[in-house]
């Protein structure tokens, strides 16, 4: 018995040990990912890592590698999935930076997930690049090695408060209704104090839980307020069922915008004629025109796939008939900035990577890219999405618009008659 | 306005709580005739969600003719389980039926991410509405009520007139006594769990036709909490106790927004999910068989 | 027995979490991963001391690591600003912590532990989830802002201390509260509140009747285990982690995979959530790396078979085997 004891401890040593077998090639640069592949976050995560791959075969076989001094070196990606856990978060950091000697973690989605990996990466001294934790709370904490892509959450709906002003000016009575999350109170936050600033009344505003099942008490109040614009959302879910609930309780509105929600393609095979001249903000869109031109015009350096080319390499990773997505975008751009960042450098390191970050300046794809003192992103701006006649249209700001937008959205029952929205 | 408000979210509520109600009566049917707590009750009405929307979309065929598929679906997977899994835990303690029956929720809900992916779905059954003034209701909620009652009914019944089911009867009264009386206790138990299964899978169809979003595998989770409070409010161990457990519930959900309003500086939504438990707790501390004895 | 035999086996026990700790620290690599273990044998052995002994499964076992990473949280960020308290911040959210944790437990435990069974497991699935709710919708604590504070912590300790404090004492402090855990337990076990509870998981109503005050010592232990929890929850949540969202620390899913490690290794034994914590952790980790995206679907199935065959899990079937010979002091 006493040997099977001993047997069992000699199995997990074994099983422990074999953590650090595997060694990483000195002649690579590696971008060390923590992936949510699984668990509540599975969706976003898939699509990160769809875009990390798309940028990463880009880099290597168009770009030609990452010049360092007079070197070109490929770049290689390694993920592990983290299951959407904190807990795993900070073990499979370790083992990134330790085992598969990584030179730049990418973080999880999320902005809980990603502040559960920042001081790990922070005692390694690690570079710590997010592209899914949009909390402006992260930027205050004084981490030195963090650096983020995706644009903070204060300001996703400032650009439809100021498309709404210009083209209904007297469209004034404002109702918002979001998710009690961080991430979403803190986009509600930033909307009601650029609807203030622009002179909207707020006739109703209150929040519901995450994980909500049924919204009906919630929005039979918002109708009694009679607003003339409604903003909300939160996640994906409980966007869906806020406009489909707004449906079924015929409450009719001049514009709809959702967080999170309405700008993804499964939003509308959901909700099909429901969801016509519904907007949402979103960090980036299939069809908005970045592209090298305009970087020349603005005076911003350009690199990357463009638009199409970054779709072809995006669908050749991921299996189904996927589209990208604003999460493969970010998480795509990232990979850019990265290299960008090591070339302004001329090293790996991540102290001085970090600080040729700060200074950098660029167009891609995804859009413009820059950071402040804290990490924090301030050079990318929004979009604005509607739906019209089962299509995505980018309607906001006037220098990415691909059409016009329709307002007022055709009411539900003109909507169930089939009644798309097309501008007038 | 305030009763216009209060009016029309307790209108909404009943129909709400009565498909609430159905979706509680399998997990009181099993409780009150095995004594297994189903943690994975959620899972099973995931099961009929996706079910309705794989019959719908794919196949164009309408929810309501899916309430009986669903149904024969569930009794099957029931019975796969029970013969699998619970039938040799049944005399074991509780934590291993509970911890049986939370797998298989868990490996139902990745087997179906496995097949259908992890993205929220919907569908769009279009027919019609009524508009009754201080409220909306569309006719899929409708049906989807009138579903949930006239099931309600044929269990009571079948419960009342069969000899399955006044065998099912005297087992939860006393097993060893119907053991001696010469019912076959063991077939009572699968059948009751087949029937608890299969009654939860088809409340998953009724769910939908309430609310046709937010399909996806993990959405069961929400529903099994609300169905221990309402399986509670019922007295735990009767389904139609279940069931108007689910019409005082779906009440109080709604109902209770509109009082909440009115407190300042709160969030009255969040506050009506914590009546629920407060709920819970106090029925289980005053009178834990229930405060609806229908028996 | 000898009163020194009795403490027996503590000695695999921490000459387990021993060589934990020696792998990690003299390992490159290592730590992160050992944390991780900690943490689920630390939760395991909090989790085991009130449902190994007494069978009562309870649910809303996280909501006790909440309240306590709110009490951390709460020193913290309130406390913040009275720069003379220095570190001992730290030591009031240790206290508040407990203290909360305690308090919830006593009210959670005045309904619940009338309860027997089924109805105990169903009084306290909602209390995780009842507590969010309650901090959401009243607005308590920062409401569903909850509270973030590595600038606090810098603060309060410095930045270099404060970010070994976050990857490195935060760990080692999980590693003490794992073996206190494992100690209490053996206390308890080996005294007359471990007697009372095997009577009563045996069977209730004979222990009622012998005259044991069962209800005694049923709070004991769900009062002992809860405020461990709190203890676990202020070190492996708010340390490590320097922030608080409600719907994260009230997550049904830790009480779950307590209570998927508990049985594992075998509920009531002292080693057994040590064993748990360890396979359930490295397989976890191994999937994660090897099969992402599917450790679930292959847990659930193994789980349905360890309750179908192993009820007793891996340590209990060790006792069994062990019984008459010279490990039996060792395995319990």
């Amino acid at each position: 018995m006493k040997r099977s004891l001993v047997g069992i401890f000699v199995v997990f040593a074994f099983l422990l040990a074999g953590v650090s077998f595997a060694g990483a090639a000195p002649d690579k640069i590696v971008i060390g990912h923590p992936a949510c592949l699984s668990g509540k976050y599975a969706k976003a995560g898939e699509q990160a890592v769809g875009g990390i791959k798309a940028c990463v075969e880009w880099v290597n076989t168009t770009y030609g590698g990452v010049q360092v001094g007079d070197k070109k070196i490929p770049l290689k990606y390694k993920y592990y999935d983290c299951e959407s856990k904190k807990e795993v978060v900070t073990s499979l950091i370790g083992r990134l930076v330790s085992v598969d000697k990584v030179n730049v973690i990418f973080a999880p989605y999320s902005s809980g997930l990603t502040l559960r990996g920042a001081p790990v990466a922070e005692s390694r001294r690690i570079l710590y690049m997010d592209h899914g934790g949009a909390s402006n709370a992260i930027f205050r904490q004084g981490f030195r090695y963090i650096v983020q892509t995706i644009g903070p959450a204060t300001r996703y709906h400032e650009g439809t408060l100021d498309m709404i002003h210009k083209i209904a000016p007297n469209d004034k009575r404002l109702a918002l209704a979001y998710e009690d999350s961080e991430f979403a109170k803190m986009v509600m936050e930033g909307a009601r104090d650029h609807a203030k600033k622009l002179g909207f009344e707020i006739v109703f505003e209150r929040t519901y839980p995450k994980g909500v099942t049924d919204l009906t008490p919630l929005l039979s109040a918002l109708k009694v307020s009679k607003p003339d614009l409604v903003l909300g959302g939160g996640h994906f879910e409980d966007g869906q069922l806020f406009n489909r609930q707004m449906a079924d309780l015929n409450i009719d509105v001049n514009a709809l915008s959702l967080i999170a929600a309405a700008t993804l393609p499964a939003f509308y095979r959901a909700l099909t004629t429901m969801a016509e001249g519904v907007m949402g903000p979103s960090h980036w869109e299939f069809g908005v025109k970045y592209s090298a031109e305009q970087a020349k015009a603005t005076g911003l350096p350009w690199i990357g796939p463009s638009q199409d080319q970054f779709m072809a390499l995006f669908k050749k990773f991921t299996k189904k008939d996927m589209l990208p997505d604003y999460h493969a975008a970010e998480a795509g751009a990232q990979v850019l900035a990265y290299v960008l960042g090591v070339q302004k450098a001329g090293s790996m390191d991540s102290t001085k990577v970090r600080q040729a970050l700060g200074e950098l300046k660029f167009m891609s794809f995804y859009g413009g890219w820059k950071v402040d003192e804290s990490g924090m992103q301030v050079g990318h701006s929004m979009v604005d999405v509607q739906w019209q006649d089962g299509k995505r249209v980018i309607v906001w700001p006037e220098a990415a618009k691909t059409g016009k937008a329709c307002y007022p959205m055709p009411t539900f029952e003109e909507k169930a008659k089939d009644v798309k929205a097309i501008p007038k | 306005m305030f009763f216009e408000q209060l009016g029309g979210n307790l209108i909404q509520g009943i129909v709400l709580g009565a498909v609430y109600g159905m979706a509680t009566m399998g997990l009181s049917l099993i409780f009150g005739v095995l004594k297994v707590v189903n943690v994975g009750h959620g899972a099973f009405i995931m099961v009929g969600a996706f079910l309705t929307l794989f019959l719908f979309s794919s196949l164009g065929i309408n929810p309501i003719i899916a309430i009986p598929v669903a149904f024969i679906v569930g009794m099957g997977l029931g019975l796969i389980f029970y013969y699998t899994t619970i039938r040799k835990l049944i005399k074991a303690p509780e934590l291993a039926t509970l911890l049986a029956t939370f797998s298989i929720g868990v490996l139902l809900e990745e087997l179906v991410k496995l097949i259908f992916g992890s993205e929220f779905r919907g569908y769009n059954w279009v027919v019609g509405k009524i508009d009754l003034g201080i409220t909306v209701l569309p006719m899929s909620k409708l049906y989807a009520c009138i579903g949930s009652v006239l099931i309600a009914v044929l269990l009571y019944l079948w419960f009342k007139k069969t000899r399955a089911g006044s065998a099912i009867r005297s087992v939860v009264e006393d097993s060893e006594g119907a053991r001696v009386c010469g019912i076959n206790v063991g077939w009572a138990y699968a059948l009751s769990f087949s029937l608890g299964i299969g009654l939860t899978v088809a409340s998953g169809v009724l769910l939908t036709m309430f609310i046709p979003v937010g399909i996806n595998p993990y959405m069961g989770g929400a529903y099994t909490l609300k169905a221990f409070v309402i399986a509670v409010l019922g007295g735990l161990a009767s389904p139609y106790g279940a069931f108007f457990g689910g019409l005082v519930f779906g009440l109080i959900e709604n109902g209770s927004y509109t009082l909440f309003a009115y407190i300042p500086g709160v969030e009255p939504f969040a506050l009506t999910r914590f009546l629920s438990f407060v709920i819970l707790l106090v029925i289980l501390l005053i009178r834990p068989t229930g405060i609806l004895r229908a028996k | 027995m000898k009163q020194t035999q009795k403490y027996f086996p503590l000695i695999p026990l921490f000459a387990a979490y021993l060589f934990m700790f020696l792998l990690a620290e003299n390992k490159e690599g290592m730590w992160q991963l050992m944390s991780m273990l900690l943490f689920y044998c630390a939760l395991g052995q909090a989790f085991n001391v009130f449902m190994g002994m007494t069978g009562y499964v309870d649910f809303g076992y996280v909501a006790f690591m909440g309240v306590g990473t709110y009490g951390m949280a709460l020193s913290i960020t309130r406390l913040v600003q009275y720069e003379f308290l220095g570190a001992w911040i730290l030591v009031i959210g240790f206290g508040l912590a407990m203290a909360m944790s305690t308090l919830l437990s006593m009210a959670v435990g005045a309904v619940a532990l009338r309860l027997r069974g089924a109805y105990f497991a169903i009084a306290t699935i909602g209390v995780n989830e009842g507590f969010r709710f309650l901090i959401e919708g009243a607005r308590i604590w920062n409401g569903s802002e909850g509270m973030i504070f590595t600038a606090d912590l810098n603060k309060i300790l410095g930045r270099e201390t404060a970010a070994a404090l976050c990857t490195y004492w935060a760990d080692i402090m999980v590693l003490a509260i794992a073996a206190l855990a494992g100690f209490v337990s053996l206390v308890y076990m080996r005294s007359k509140i471990g007697y009372a509870l095997t009577a009563l998981r045996e069977d209730e109503d004979a222990a009622k009747v012998m005259g044991i005050n069962v209800t005694k010592f049923k709070i004991i232990a769900f009062i002992t285990s809860a405020c461990l929890a709190g203890l676990l929850g202020a070190t492996a949540w708010a340390l490590k982690t320097p922030y608080v969202f409600p719907p994260e620390v009230f997550d049904i899913h830790y009480t779950i995979e307590a209570i998927i490690i508990v049985m594992l290794g075998g509920a009531g034994t002292l080693l057994g959530p040590l064993v748990g914590g360890l396979v359930y952790g490295i397989s976890k980790y191994y999937l994660s790396i090897f099969l992402p995206g599917f450790q679930l679907l292959i847990f659930a199935p193994v789980i349905l078979v360890i309750i179908v065959l192993f009820p007793e899990g891996i340590v209990g079937m060790l006792k069994a085997k062990t019984k008459g010979t010279g490990m039996e002091r060792f395995v319990i």
